[in-house]
């Protein structure tokens, strides 16, 4: 079992790194946005303007992006599948509040 | 490490907090899935606040920018048609989740004593959420977003006595005009962020006082209702819970995200096809359907009555349901369900 977590947080952790490294060669040649000085795109009447975004690379890059998304959230629930098992042992065992002499909480 | 701890704790105090949700329990039963819906709301509300903040930055409420900062917000700024398209998401996400909270605590009748304060926060949390949605959706200011608005500020104007002060003071005047763009936009982005953060305060104080209510079928087996500890247990199955959501969310904002129409002119005739935000779809059939006179009266004042009646019902429902497991009781479920069917059933016609 021990094996296999450390494995599945060697995946995730490098997941994870390689999505943050792989931004930063983008962020680095990203320009500054003019907002104030460019004048506003006019809209001509009956025109709808389109909500994706129009450059093919940022485009491919946000499909790449909700990949990761997708990939680092499976890796994630597999961790916390992995926690939430051992902490419903330790509470079977009733290892979790063997020293308590407190009362639960309320509603009970 | 120690030593921060320490500093912390002297000042904050927050051991007694740690402690609390240390000893918290959650029940453990078939209907436990509920309880992921209220936590899942605050997430949502987060990203609302940041994303909000975030177009906050660039959007310009004046009747000649309003548009075009929205557009430029969508064509120019790195991303942003993904963060607004997060805001939209995650506001349809927020509500659905609201009417599910809602829904599933109506029917396992937790508002019953001593919850009732709980639940009459709540109900004033859905209804900031519904005045978010109706606020935020004229801010693009676009041709579909001023036709919705005139329409929705003109409803209150059926009423008899306070309906047209209401509609002027909605609208800032007599009509919606920039005033009523910049009116809206206060609204959205202040008065209405500090009065859910005073009913979410009161509410989770509440649910915290109380503790989480179990359905009255678990009370009544006699047996004590198996629990979780709240920490970690429950906390991780709720981690687990967001981070779906948050997937579904970044899924829908990237392949669905919300356009925007040409810049509303106010001179201009309605468009085709006016249609509200889905949770407002089955009033808006209502008024559309309904007689134009009933029993001589005007017909629109009539179904804006029944709709306040149905409101004022539903805040005030575990006073009305005080009874909620005799023959009262069952007689008022079988109502909601009836009132639930109403509202997807007129719904779905809205959209056909």
């Amino acid at each position: 079992m021990n094996g296999r977590r450390r494995m599945i947080a060697a995946a995730g952790i490098f997941l994870l790194g390689s999505l943050v490294v792989s931004g930063v060669p983008e962020a680095r040649v990203q320009e500054t946005p003019q907002v104030a000085l460019k004048p506003a795109p006019e809209n001509t009447p009956g025109q709808e303007t389109p909500a994706a975004p129009r450059p093919p690379r940022e485009q491919m890059a946000v499909y790449v992006l909700l990949a990761w998304v997708w990939l680092s959230i499976a890796v994630l629930l597999g961790l916390l599948r992995l926690r939430v098992r051992e902490a419903d042992r330790v509470f079977r065992m009733g290892l979790d509040r063997a020293a308590e002499k407190t009362p639960r909480g309320p509603g009970y | 490490m120690n030593v921060l701890r320490a500093w912390i704790e002297d000042r904050l105090g927050l051991s007694a907090v740690t402690g609390f949700l240390a000893k918290k329990d959650v029940p453990r039963h078939k209907h436990t899935f509920l309880y992921y819906t209220g936590s899942s709301i605050l997430l949502f509300l987060v990203i609302q606040i940041v994303t909000g903040v975030l177009l906050g930055f660039y959007y310009q409420p004046t009747l000649a920018e309003a548009n075009a900062s929205v557009v430029r917000i969508m064509t120019e700024m790195p991303l942003g048609w993904l963060v607004r398209s997060v805001h939209s998401w995650s506001a349809t996400f927020m509500i659905a989740l609201v009417f599910a909270h809602l829904l599933g605590i109506a029917f396992t009748k937790a508002y019953r004593k001593p919850r009732e304060a709980t639940w009459v926060t709540g109900v004033l949390l859905l209804g900031a959420s519904l005045a978010f949605g109706f606020t935020g959706y004229l801010l693009p200011w676009d041709e579909l977003s001023l036709a919705a608005t005139k329409v929705g500020t003109d409803l209150p104007k059926a009423l008899p006595v306070v309906g047209p002060w209401l509609t002027q003071v909605m609208r800032a005047g007599g009509d919606v005009t920039g005033d009523t763009l910049s009116r809206f936009f206060i609204f959205h982005v202040s008065v209405l962020p500090l009065a859910a953060m005073a009913f979410i305060g009161v509410h989770l104080f509440l649910v915290q006082r109380h503790g989480m209510s179990v359905p009255h079928e678990e009370e009544r087996k006699g047996v004590n209702v198996p629990v979780l500890p709240f920490w970690p247990n429950f906390a991780f199955r709720e981690a687990g819970v967001w981070l779906v959501l948050l997937g579904l969310l970044t899924t829908s904002a990237v392949l669905a995200a919300p356009g925007i129409g040409p810049q509303a002119d106010l001179m201009a005739p309605a468009p085709q096809g006016i249609k509200p935000e889905w949770y407002f779809l089955f009033m808006f059939q209502t008024l559309k359907v309904f007689p134009a006179r009933v029993l001589g009266l005007n017909g629109e004042m009539f179904a804006v009555l029944i709709m306040m009646a149905g409101m004022a019902a539903l805040l005030l429902l575990p006073f009305i349901d005080n009874r909620p497991f005799e023959r009262k009781g069952k007689v008022i479920t079988a109502l909601a369900w009836t009132g639930l069917a109403y509202a997807i059933g007129m719904s779905i016609w809205s959209l056909l």
